[in-house]
């Protein structure tokens, strides 16, 4: 019997450098939210202190309004796209007609166009219907895109259930409601939260589509890049850089691991 | 005896397709009716009218006399058995059972009472707790009954409920069909591409062909008689005679079917009964089935197939023999 083929050095090198390439920017973000000093990024941090995270709690009441809007946007859009999603998921996979690969790339399309042709898309159609921005303009503009990881999870969840089932359900006496009650909901919820999550997250860090959309305000993502600009207690924007890590990855995390045992988790590259 | 199921003249067009084309048909109440026919001969599709899956284009269809046009299945008194059982996988086997008293708004603990007489009824006592992908196919195929018997419907829709099973099995829950059928005197309405399944279970059949029903009767009716060439290949086998073979051998000239075990194999020297008609031909193959021998005769360009019973006699391969059926054996069908 031959063993199992084993990568060669070279390969392993170039998947250690790649994971480097990826990952150590992230660990800089994490170191230089203890350093201790304020103004530049010299290597490696002249000293180590925790004060900037007490300075993000207690002295800096300008990060407040921006993480309350990205939080209220992000659920928002999620909500909304936990319904349309889902019901674009419904139709499509029981109805069978002509044109419906075209429809199902319409749906998927907005995520997979640069986000900033929607972006502008968004910006001339709001400025054409004289609708001011608001938070309501940013939520749209998330739900573009949220939309098409529920629905995408949705489908691949109802594509594993039985059509007869729903007709077992009916045949049994229950009518549309107590069926997607009883027997459709318990058997797509965890891919409806796995789905949710991703569009949480995707929705709590966008940028480009919310710069189209947002007006005066800012979410936390825009803050953190005018905060850049604008050097002032530079650390501090670390300290929320990790908490952005942690609020977006545990969601990420989670949907992994709820649609784990099925289908991959569509649009989650994004 | 009422009308269980009433098709008048219906039809149901997919596109250009007639999946179901003129259909009428009664079923008797408490009657085990089989609709028998190959796949896409429009009887799944006559079972989905019924249980109200799929609505007539022409034509009515009445359920012990009320019309049932535009009627949602959740209005229906019939249950279903589908062919892959569609139990319920995040419920255990008693929440499936009692799924539709649940539904009713029947108290938990009568319906739960319930589901295990109707899991006793299908001798599956004790597994109200397992979840449905913990059971054998034979088990779920028992389970998905229960589910439908515990709502005491009036007419029981069976939609292939044995493909899946192995033959012994399936004989096994044939039988307990039967049992089930006959203790419970409501309506089974049985779909089957499996002739030897049609005839041993039910007290009548409709034979499909192409979206019609183009025989209907029981089983030795359609086994004996059959009025078509499609009926006496599918239901079956038979030997179809061409209306100038069955002339020249003393009937009418007619299309005419002749049942293989109906034909005695004569050696040389062996004289046929009286009143007979004969034939005679080369041995072109042998099959050896168990309890018969399939003996295929070339007779002047005709193939024809007879059935001997295994050790009744020593049949030489390509030789010569005759072959000898009684007149009334032959059945003449309708031209088509």
């Amino acid at each position: 019997m031959r063993s199992e083929p084993r990568a060669s050095i070279s390969l392993k090198v170039a998947a250690f450098v790649g994971l480097v390439f990826l990952h150590a920017p992230l660990a800089l973000i994490v170191l230089y939210a203890f350093t201790t000093e304020e103004k530049s990024f010299q290597f490696p941090p002249p000293g180590y202190t925790t004060r900037w995270f007490s300075a993000a709690w207690f002295d800096r009441p300008d990060i407040w309004p921006p993480l309350w809007l990205s939080l209220k946007v992000a659920l928002l859009a999620t909500l909304i796209a936990l319904v349309l999603g889902t019901l674009a998921a419904a139709a499509l996979w029981r109805a069978r007609f002509f044109g419906k690969d075209s429809i199902s790339l319409l749906f998927i399309l907005p995520i997979a166009l640069p986000g900033i042709i929607t972006g502008i898309a968004l910006r001339s159609a709001f400025d054409i219907m004289n609708v001011p921005f608001s938070t309501w303009t940013i939520v749209l503009g998330h739900a573009t895109f949220c939309i098409v990881v529920v629905y995408n999870n949705a489908l691949a969840r109802f594509r594993r259930l039985s059509g007869n089932m729903i007709e077992a359900s009916m045949d049994l006496g229950a009518d549309g409601f107590q069926t997607f009650r009883h027997v459709v909901l318990p058997q797509i919820g965890s891919a409806l939260l796995a789905g949710g999550m991703l569009a949480f997250a995707l929705s709590f860090d966008e940028v480009i589509v919310t710069t189209f959309t947002a007006g005066q305000q800012s979410t936390l993502p825009i803050w953190m890049l005018n905060e850049l600009i604008r050097p002032r207690q530079r650390p501090v924007t670390n300290v929320v850089a990790i908490i952005v890590i942690a609020v977006t990855f545990l969601p990420i995390l989670a949907a992994y691991y709820l649609t784990r045992e099925g289908e991959h988790t569509g649009g989650s590259g994004k | 005896m009422s009308i269980a199921v009433n098709f008048q003249n219906v039809s149901r067009h997919f596109g250009q397709v007639r999946a179901v084309d003129g259909v009428t048909l009664d079923i008797e109440e408490g009657e085990f009716f089989a609709m028998l026919g190959p796949s896409g001969s429009g009887k799944t599709t006559c079972l989905r009218l019924i249980a109200g899956f799929d609505q007539p284009s022409t034509g009515h269809i009445r359920i012990f006399g009320e019309i049932a046009d535009g009627l949602p299945p959740y209005r229906r008194n019939v249950n279903t058995v589908f062919q892959d059982y569609a139990l319920f996988p995040h419920m255990t086997v008693g929440a499936n059972v009692a799924y539709g008293l649940m539904i009713k708004g029947m108290p938990r603990a009568e319906r739960e009472q319930k589901a295990r007489e109707a899991l006793s009824l299908v001798k599956l006592n004790g597994f109200e707790q397992r979840r449905p992908s913990q059971l054998s196919g034979g088990q779920r195929q028992r389970v998905a009954l229960a589910r439908a018997l515990v709502n005491k419907p009036r007419v029981l829709l069976l939609d292939e409920p044995l493909g899946a099973l192995d033959l012994k099995l399936r004989e096994q829950m044939q039988e307990e069909l039967r049992s089930l059928h006959h203790d419970l005197g409501i309506t089974f309405v049985f779909v089957t591409h499996d002739q030897g399944e049609a005839l041993s279970m039910a007290d009548r059949v409709a034979i499909f062909n192409e979206g019609r029903i183009v025989q209907i009767g029981t089983p030795s009716e359609v086994y004996e008689r059959p009025h078509t060439r499609f009926v006496a290949s599918f239901v079956g086998s038979s030997n179809v005679l061409t209306p100038d073979f069955a002339a020249a051998n003393g009937g009418p000239r007619a299309w005419t079917s002749l049942r293989p075990e109906k034909i005695d194999v004569l050696l040389p020297g062996e004289i046929p009964k009286t009143g007979q008609a004969i034939v005679s031909g080369q041995v072109s193959s042998l099959q050896y089935q168990g309890a018969v021998v399939r003996v295929a005769v070339n007779v002047a360009g005709t193939r024809l197939v007879a059935t001997v019973p295994t050790g009744a006699k020593t049949i030489p391969d390509g030789g010569t023999v005759s072959l000898a059926w009684d007149r009334s054996s032959a059945v003449v069908m309708e031209p088509e």
